[in-house]
């Protein structure tokens, strides 16, 4: 199962302590690595089919990457392919643009339902996985849901968005999404577990899939519980803003109130 | 009523386009007036007493600090004659260091008990509501979080806001800004926002100005509030409407 990092921050900071933990923890994820943040509001992604860690070490750009990038969002992913090929198109982070402006999208989980969705919008994706599929189903629906967006939140267009993917291309979803301000987070199976301010790791918040954490500190887990289609989490400037539940008509059992841990 | 002004954007940016007509939307209001806006995570202000607007002519420095100040959020107060004494250090923006971050805020409203709070950390000696409002709201953030540190911020203010119309009910509204992102809450009136038709993505506006502060006013959308009883949270980071959550 691949494996989600992430750094959120009110300025840039570097992920040099935590980024090699993570690729140490998530080692057994053996097809490629991919690094995404934002520079003067493009995304840049560094990404790699090569093991994020060979013969007792870290892959060496990833290691020089986690020192340098320098970033107020920094995204990773570690993969152990489900579905697609072991190459550097079908590593993660993904780039995409919608609502006015880039994404950077890194997923977890395993959807094979929704490998043959087709996009009626261009651009779509190189990689034939199920991730990068998923990546444009939520892409083309923000698009239709544009001409909503001065008065919608986008809270609330994502809160349908995976209610649709989760109706229509059931599935395990575990992703990160960021335009370099703020950074949604879904989970379904497996958790995210989320620290902030540590005392041995980056000051900033941090986010991972990794099962123990990055640290012998207090990480919050974070799990779809029974009852609940999912969570979405808001993050920005190094807060966790948001926490709610996903239900939707037809899902499990409702969840009392919208806010719920 | 004071009237209240917010620009957030996702890069920096002046507010020279709106911060004139938002003064224009205020003249009335003749007691003083204030510009906040973030400098590497720093908060920087710049207020005075005097009056918006003097016969035609609307306040210099304010004309000019609206066509040089650029940051990803901007917020301006205007005050309204009932909101206390004519003095700068009265006038809005206020701020606070707390949770980490340097906050900014601006209030207009009334709610004539919750002059008699007594926070553990008073901004200011003076009884100024917009003072004791901030107080209030940041005491609770803090102490919802030491008690569940698991919490969203969401979820603290939404708690901490639901006890201040219940403990000292009023007529409230406020817009607090870290670096980050901009809370906006209000129980009683209403917040417009309004995006740019031609420039969608680059900032979203938000005032408590009547009809807005273009000359296409259906272009701006209302967030209306009926029951002061009720509030809602508008998060706004950028140039999205992030989230809106109902008490």
């Amino acid at each position: 199962m691949c494996d989600l990092f992430a750094l959120s921050a009110s300025r840039n900071h570097t992920a040099a302590q935590a980024l090699p933990i993570f690729a140490v923890r998530g080692r057994a994820n053996v097809h490629g690595w991919g690094i995404g943040f934002f520079r003067h509001r493009l995304p840049i992604v560094e990404k790699s089919g090569e093991k994020v860690f060979f013969d007792g070490r870290l892959h060496g750009s990833f290691q020089s990457l986690a020192r340098v990038v320098d970033s107020p969002t920094i995204v990773a992913h570690i993969r152990y392919k489900s579905s697609g090929q072991v190459d550097e198109c079908h590593a993660h982070p993904f780039t995409l643009e919608f609502w006015g402006q880039s994404w950077i999208f890194a997923h977890n989980g395993k959807a094979p339902a929704i490998e043959p969705y087709s996009s009626p919008h261009q651009p779509v994706l190189e990689a034939k996985s199920d991730s990068a599929r998923a990546f444009e189903f939520l892409r083309d629906y923000f698009l239709e849901a544009e001409p909503v967006r001065p008065h919608t939140p986008f809270f609330q267009v994502l809160k349908e968005a995976l209610a649709r993917l989760l109706q229509e291309y059931p599935g395990e979803y575990n992703f990160l999404l960021t335009n370099g301000r703020v950074l949604w987070a879904f989970t379904n199976h497996r958790q995210f577990l989320l620290l902030k301010g540590s005392q041995k790791l980056e000051e900033a918040l941090l986010l991972t899939t990794i099962d123990e954490g990055l640290s012998p500190e207090n990480w919050k887990r974070i799990k779809a519980g029974p009852g609940s289609s999912g969570k979405i989490l808001l993050i920005a400037g190094g807060d966790l803003l948001h926490l709610e539940n996903l239900t939707f008509p037809g899902s499990e059992s409702p969840v009392s109130g919208g806010n719920g841990n | 009523m004071c009237e209240l002004f917010a620009m957030s954007a996702g890069h920096h940016y002046t507010a020279q386009e709106y911060l004139p007509p938002f003064a224009e939307g205020a003249r009335e209001n003749i007691n003083g007036w204030g510009i906040g806006f973030f400098r590497s995570g720093q908060v920087h202000i710049e207020k005075s007493c005097e009056g918006i607007f003097a016969g035609d002519q609307m306040h210099d420095s304010f004309r000019r600090l609206a066509r040089v100040i650029d940051s990803r959020i901007i917020l301006s107060h205007i005050r309204c004659p009932e909101s206390g004494h004519m003095k700068e250090s009265h006038a809005q923006p206020l701020t606070d260091h707390f949770l980490d971050h340097n906050w900014l805020f601006i209030f207009s409203g009334e709610a004539p008990k919750m002059l008699g709070y007594q926070s553990p950390r008073r901004l200011m000696s003076e009884p100024l509501l917009a003072s004791r409002v901030l107080e209030f709201v940041r005491d609770e953030m803090e102490s919802g979080l030491a008690r569940q540190p698991r919490q969203s911020l969401f979820q603290v203010m939404a708690q901490g806001c639901k006890k201040l119309i219940t403990n000292y009910p009023g007529k409230y509204t406020f817009f607090l800004a870290n670096e980050t992102v901009l809370f906006a809450f209000l129980n009683h009136s209403q917040i417009l926002t309004y995006q740019d038709p031609k420039a969608l993505g680059e900032t979203l506006i938000v005032t408590t100005v009547t009809g807005g502060l273009t000359s296409n006013p259906e272009h701006w959308q209302t967030f209306p509030n009926h029951d002061p009883a009720r509030g809602q949270i508008l998060i706004i980071s950028g140039a999205d409407l992030l989230y809106l959550g109902h008490l």
